[in-house]
């Protein structure tokens, strides 16, 4: 039996829809790290030996903008992937519907054999659905532990601007915004494993 | 559910016309579907929409098992001439749809494969069903820029896809053309306006005149026979197509 029907496929291709548009956002944001990172490199470079580990902390942050997008990423593919299938859904539907007819009309009729090999093959895609379901979540966990990371640093960096002498005050707003900016990502990834695309069993 | 009626039969040779859904929504144009048999061999004409499937389906089953149709014939690439065609493929994939090659690449948009689609070349070609054989027939611009009708000589008919076609006015269920004057005019604004041009009808009636037709049988509407068919093909070439006045 296919499991689904055409309205819940539909409702899916609108959370995919909107899970990627929150994707997106991320790896706007994620870009705008690497750039305050580059800014704050420099800065730190200006401010000397005081501001070595904020200098090592804004490397750091970049690294893990350029990781955080490669993460996106698989994020991303696994959405258009997630599309693709539930496209195939979506046509499935209609074609095991049309099949289900032709049974009904003509019970007797080679249909009963088509219908049984078209809901077989949807029970694949069904299964293949289910295991892109789970490598999203598994990746948006793996996206969130990135994160903890991105905002232990950015915390870091707020303790080491405190000793950036006359760069102090300077170093703390650059800080203090990657600490904004990384509570941003985290609060579009709790939005994202919110979502029902990603909860549903 | 669709109706069927054998229009010819000459030992295991046989047309079988599929017809008149009473079921079927208003806001779906009625189609004919025709099926030609030929020993164990089952080639289908103009399948129809997918929305119809389970209708023609179950008509055509009472006849002919479907699993053993060995091709399909599109006249042209229209949602009402082949959005089935995935349909028909479940039941054997190996079916092929014969095609003019100019929509070889946009009809796999309803199904089928680059296996699934045989091209037919602009000046036409014969199709061998189980050895019967039938002859692609060009029909350009009638009402498609790749088109094409079928004639099978040996039953003296030809599937003349939308040439001749009728919106039948509710209720009409006459298989044959019985008053030619009195359907005409339900074939006139159709043809008016789904035939793009007045040169193209003239060559295909110059074609088709040379043909020995006992029946011409349309995608809509009833079938032409005897004399009609002659009488169409007059009708026809006199008729101003591929204007609109607005």
């Amino acid at each position: 039996m296919t499991k689904k029907s055409a309205s819940t496929a539909g409702a899916d291709l609108l959370r995919i829809v909107r899970i990627n548009e929150e994707i997106k956002l991320v790896v706007s944001v994620a870009f705008k790290i690497n750039i305050m990172a580059l800014n704050a490199i420099f800065l730190a470079k200006r401010a000397g030996t005081a501001a070595l580990g904020f200098g090592v902390l804004s490397n750091e942050l970049r690294v893990f903008s350029q990781d955080l997008r490669t993460c996106m990423q698989t994020l991303t593919d696994l959405i258009h992937a997630s599309v693709g299938e539930v496209s195939v859904t979506l046509k499935n539907v209609r074609r095991t519907r049309l099949l289900r007819a032709a049974v009904r009309m003509a019970p007797e009729s080679s249909a009963t054999a088509a219908l049984a090999r078209r809901e077989a093959e949807n029970e694949v895609h069904e299964l293949k659905f289910q295991s892109l379901r789970k490598q999203l979540k598994r990746a948006l966990e793996d996206a969130f532990q990135m994160v903890e990371l991105g905002g232990v640093l950015a915390k870091s960096a707020k303790i080491e601007a405190a000793y950036g002498q006359s760069f102090a005050g300077a170093l703390a707003q650059v800080s203090g915004e990657f600490d904004g900016i990384v509570e941003e990502i985290r609060s579009s990834l709790e939005s994202l494993r919110r979502s029902t695309f990603v909860t549903a069993r | 559910m669709k109706k069927t009626e054998t229009i010819f039969q000459d030992g295991s040779h046989k047309w079988v016309a599929i017809i008149r859904d009473q079921e079927k929504p208003g806001y779906l144009v009625d189609t004919n579907e025709y099926l030609v048999i030929n020993g164990k061999q089952g080639l289908l004409l103009d399948p129809g929409g997918a929305e119809i499937f389970p209708a023609v389906f179950s008509a055509l089953s009472a006849e002919f098992d479907p699993s053993a149709l060995t091709a399909i014939f599109a006249s042209h690439q229209d949602p009402d001439i082949c959005s089935s065609l995935a349909l028909w493929l479940e039941f054997n994939p190996a079916m092929r749809c014969y095609i003019s090659w100019l929509w070889e690449s946009f009809i796999p948009h309803f199904g089928g494969d680059a296996e699934t689609f045989v091209p037919i070349p602009d000046e036409g070609m014969d199709i061998s069903l189980n050895g019967l054989p039938l002859r692609a027939v060009p029909a350009h611009y009638l009402h498609s820029s790749g088109n094409f009708h079928l004639y099978d000589k040996q039953a003296k008919i030809l599937f003349s896809g939308d040439v001749g076609a009728a919106l039948l006015p509710p209720g009409d269920e006459s298989l044959f053309v019985e008053k030619f004057d009195t359907h005409i005019r339900y074939a006139e604004g159709f043809h008016r306006r789904w035939m793009g041009s007045n040169d193209a009808k003239r060559r295909w009636c110059e074609r088709v005149s040379q043909l020995d037709i006992d029946m011409l049988c349309p995608q809509h509407g009833s079938i032409y026979r005897g004399a009609d068919v002659q009488r169409f093909i007059n009708w026809f070439d006199e008729l101003q197509v591929g204007i609109i006045q607005y």
